[in-house]
């Protein structure tokens, strides 16, 4: 079975699938941010990328820098094989929890 | 105008983050202060948003030493006061040993991934000041939920338990600054190998 995803390595998998060539920090950060609709701690996404790239389902490499980041490089990242197989179980195991309910859920909270 | 972060912020994130990943990290950071929070929230609040930031990754880093730090203190003092003894030395003596042992790691640790002599010095007053509060925590909920136990029968009663974490705090981080030595020092040793 592959790696079993949280909520926010989904978010930020995700936000990399998403963002495809364009994915480095500040926009990973971004896309999270709208997507979860709350304010983020670039830290917090920083820390996950380091750990879903120490469980090999992200790789990394630098690219350039820009004047505004005072030349200082981007690192790019983009999702292993074994990332997209990561959240395709998540997704699986989501939907298996929902089966036979209908969404929203009624009754008494 | 300036359109930079304060330097001092920059210098310590440059100390605790990883050498390899402080050029990406901290570029991500400064478009961020330029692109859209300066613009949007001017200079006294976007260099406080900065300053938060930094601190954020720094706490984020310290909080497993300060949690271990707190762990062993509270674990300490529970068992003195469920198990009393009449000689506490060779406790005192394990508890010290193991403090120190787990600021000197932590310190080198961080220093050993940042390159920086500084770096035990800023985990050392970050995870010492955290590690006090939730030793704190621990302690008086371990209190609370004593009925019946008086705390002087531990080595040192109530003072041990709300005054010695916050006295802690500066020789925490003169033992983690050794370990920063020897870490950054290591690091330097191993890399002219």
């Amino acid at each position: 079975m592959a790696e079993i995803l949280g909520t926010f390595e989904q978010a930020v998998l995700l936000g990399i699938v998403r963002l495809a060539d364009d994915a480095y920090g500040r926009a990973i950060l971004q896309e999270v941010e709208m997507r979860l609709k709350r304010e983020i701690a670039p830290g917090a996404v920083q820390a996950t990328l380091d750990r879903l790239e120490n469980k090999g389902l992200v790789r990394s490499q630098l690219g350039s820098g820009t004047p505004i980041r005072a030349g200082r490089p981007r690192r790019y990242y983009r999702v292993e094989s074994s990332g997209v197989r990561a959240l395709n179980d998540a997704r699986k195991t989501v939907e298996h929890l929902w089966r036979g309910l209908s969404w929203p859920l009624k009754g008494h909270a | 105008m300036r359109t930079s972060p304060p330097v001092w912020a920059e210098a310590i994130l440059r100390t605790f983050l990883k050498a390899e990943s402080f050029p990406n990290v901290s570029g991500d950071l400064l478009e961020q202060y330029r692109d859209s929070i300066l613009p949007a929230r001017g200079l006294l609040r976007a260099d406080r948003w900065y300053v938060s930031h930094v601190f954020g990754f720094v706490l984020r880093g310290a909080l497993p030493w300060a949690a271990l730090f707190a762990g062993a203190a509270v674990a300490r003092n529970t068992l003195d006061w469920l198990n009393p003894a009449t000689d506490y030395h060779a406790r005192a003596l394990t508890s010290t040993a193991l403090a120190v042992s787990i600021l000197l790691v932590a310190g080198f640790w961080t220093a050993w991934r940042s390159g920086s002599f500084l770096a035990g010095a800023v985990t050392g007053l970050s995870a010492s000041t955290v590690a006090a509060g939730l030793t704190i925590l621990g302690n008086a909920v371990l209190l609370a939920s004593s009925f019946g136990i008086d705390p002087a029968q531990g080595s040192g009663g109530l003072d041990e338990l709300f005054h010695l974490p916050l006295m802690l705090i500066l020789p925490g981080m003169a033992v983690c600054s050794i370990g920063g030595f020897l870490g950054a020092g290591a690091r330097r040793f191993s890399r002219a190998l």
